[in-house]
């Protein structure tokens, strides 16, 4: 039996617009979504944004109703028998808001507790536990609106694991985390992964993607584009290496130059302070590498490497961006 | 049994918690002002407008309405807060992602407020005792109690149906401070019902506190438990109604809110 088994899921949003005219405008979140995850796999879930990765990841957890199709969840129906899935799942949606600032983690970590029918003696024992897997030893007793935000996504993972769930959704979990805090994240969810946890995660990191799940469903417009694992994705663009050029300020009409040459598949630019990374993807290889540089010819260069394509690189291709 | 132990646990939990909650806002020193100070406040303006346009001799209407009136405090005030602060922390679907019996978790959320309400009534009698002169000498203070719990009880009901009403307002204080002030008026803490028209009065018997209002009024004045358990009786059967109600709202609010996938916007 597969941990979760989604078939033909759809949901439609009607949303009320104009306060005086009112008319309804239905929203296409999900189309038509199917795959399936085996027991203890890590799975991605990637796509743009408004791709309908969480309105995925809410009914899967039983928190919205499909329009139409179904979903199983641990083998139980998300919502003829929802609750016999709530208590096998667990589920983080990014971010800090979902407890109680007011009160202590302990405290929220103890009423989710008794939300989850947890046992009292064997909580006494995990919370603690869990806070330190979380690395927020002897901060339980601080109020939570006096936690960073990375302190609150960490605490949102121990009260995940309360009533040590089978299987788990995090929807963008590391969104925020600074650099170091992201890292020890991935470790835990890789932690979790070695406690046979099945997890379905969703992230717009590509490089998180690749190093954590064992297979990717890349989503886009309410539909699954290509479902693989990352080697497999990657073959999409095989036939592809990336000239990556590095350019201070770059005028924008030479960029468009770039993109407009023949043998330029797609170009995608990471912004850093002063400078951009132009990512050129292009069957040619290194030949390609004088064609670009003439292009850009009058800009401030940096750095000109040729590499092998990225998850990232497939993703992009994939989701059709000239990002 | 062992669902029912999982549930009362569960029910005791949001009681503790709503109340910590609560002492995180206000802190423990602000919290005792406000509980000692508020019922005075509201007695004082009460007592000394109704006495001063009627007759000195109407004193003890004033005191007792008013003192039992301040139940409404928490009642109103505290219920609906400990419900509709999920919507504005954004823990409602977490809190519906769990397997949780939503009548342990729903009414857990009143309890302590049943608690506060009525310390709140017994502090105000005090100021009554005090300050204006109540002789509570002929009066059966545990029927007084009683009579307070059961009338704290229900306010919290209709306390319960306001907050399921924050679930879905975003003007949650608004509707607050109108039913405060309505209750205020229709409860006949400061006018006598017999004053009102028909219709005002039928809202009145609609409504909470009104006969707990009236029970305690004849009991202070020396009427037994016995001959005011009739109004007892009925003042319990609106609360249980009006929980009822706030429940299946709640209920309600959940399902509805899955449906149309507003569980995070209002
Ligand atoms: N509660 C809602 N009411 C109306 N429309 C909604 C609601 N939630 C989402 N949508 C719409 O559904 C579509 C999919 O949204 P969804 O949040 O599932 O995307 P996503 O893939 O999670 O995006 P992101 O990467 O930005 O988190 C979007 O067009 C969005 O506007
Ligand atoms: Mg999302």
């Amino acid at each position: 039996m597969d941990a979760i088994e989604v078939n033909h899921l759809h949901r439609v949003y009607r949303a009320v617009i104009g306060v005086i005219r009112r008319s309804i405008k239905e929203v296409v979140a999900v189309g038509d979504i199917s795959f399936a995850v085996g027991q203890g796999e890590l799975f991605g879930l990637l796509g743009p944004n408004g791709a309908g990765k969480t309105t995925t990841v809410k009914m899967l957890t039983t928190l919205l109703i499909p329009t139409s199709g179904d979903a199983r969840v641990g083998g139980f129906d998300v919502v003829k028998q929802a609750n016999e899935v709530r208590k096998r799942i667990g589920f983080i949606f990014g971010g800090e808001r979902g407890l109680y600032w007011r009160l202590s983690g302990n405290d929220n970590l103890r009423y989710f507790a008794s939300l989850y029918g947890v046992d009292p003696d064997i909580s006494k024992k995990r919370i603690p536990a869990l806070l330190e897997m979380v690395g927020l030893t002897g901060r339980g007793n601080e109020k939570v609106g006096g936690y960073s935000r990375g302190m609150k996504q960490r605490l949102h993972v121990a009260r995940t694991l309360l009533h040590d769930p089978d299987i788990l959704f995090l929807d963008e979990p590391t969104i925020g985390l600074d650099p170091v805090g992201a890292r020890e994240f991935r470790q835990v969810i890789l932690d979790l992964q070695s406690q046979k946890k099945t997890i379905l995660l969703t992230t717009h990191y590509m490089f998180e993607a690749d190093m954590l799940c064992n297979r990717i469903a890349v989503i886009n417009q309410g539909g699954v584009i290509a479902l693989d694992t990352p080697s497999g994705l990657k073959k999409h663009v095989s036939d592809l290496s990336v000239v990556e050029v590095e350019t201070f300020g770059a005028a924008s009409e030479a960029i468009e130059k770039v993109r407009a040459l023949s043998f330029v598949d797609s170009v995608s630019i990471e912004e850093h302070d002063q400078r951009q990374l132009l990512m050129v993807q292009t069957q040619r290889g290194a030949e390609a590498v004088p064609e670009v540089l003439a292009a850009l010819d009058g800009q401030r260069l940096g750095r000109v490497v040729v590499r092998e394509p990225t998850l990232e690189d497939a993703y992009v291709r994939l989701v059709g961006g000239n990002a | 049994m062992h669902t029912l132990v999982v549930n009362i646990r569960l029910f005791w939990q949001g009681t503790l918690l709503s109340y910590i909650a609560l002492f995180h806002w206000l802190r423990p020193v602000t919290y005792t002002a406000s509980k000692i100070l508020m019922p005075l406040a509201q007695m004082m303006f009460f007592v000394l407008l109704g006495t001063y346009a009627t007759s000195a001799s109407n004193i003890n209407f004033y005191v007792i309405g008013n003192a039992v009136q301040i139940t409404a405090v928490s009642g109103i005030f505290g219920v609906t807060m400990s419900i509709g602060n999920d919507r504005s922390m954004g823990t409602l679907p977490y809190l519906f992602g769990t397997p949780a019996n939503r009548f342990a978790l729903f009414f857990g959320r009143a309890f302590m407020h049943v608690i506060d309400g009525a310390l709140g009534v017994v502090i105000a009698f005090m100021w009554g005792v005090l300050l204006f002169n109540l002789d509570l000498s002929n009066t059966d203070l545990s029927a007084l109690g009683l009579t307070i719990l059961v009338t704290t009880f229900s306010t919290c009901a209709l306390g319960l149906l306001m907050g399921c009403l924050s679930l879905i307002t975003a003007n949650v204080m608004f509707i607050n401070n109108t039913v405060y002030f309505l209750l205020l008026i229709f409860s006949g803490a400061n006018v006598a019902l017999d004053k009102f028209p028909l219709w005002m009065q039928t809202i009145s018997n609609l409504l909470p506190l009104t006969r707990g209002i009236a029970a305690s009024r004849l009991l202070v004045a020396g009427s037994s438990l016995e001959s005011i358990s009739p109004l007892l009786w009925q003042e319990l059967l609106i609360g249980v109604v009006y929980g009822i109600i706030g429940y299946f709202m709640f209920a309600a609010f959940e399902t509805v809110a899955k449906r149309r996938g507003t569980l995070e916007t209002v």
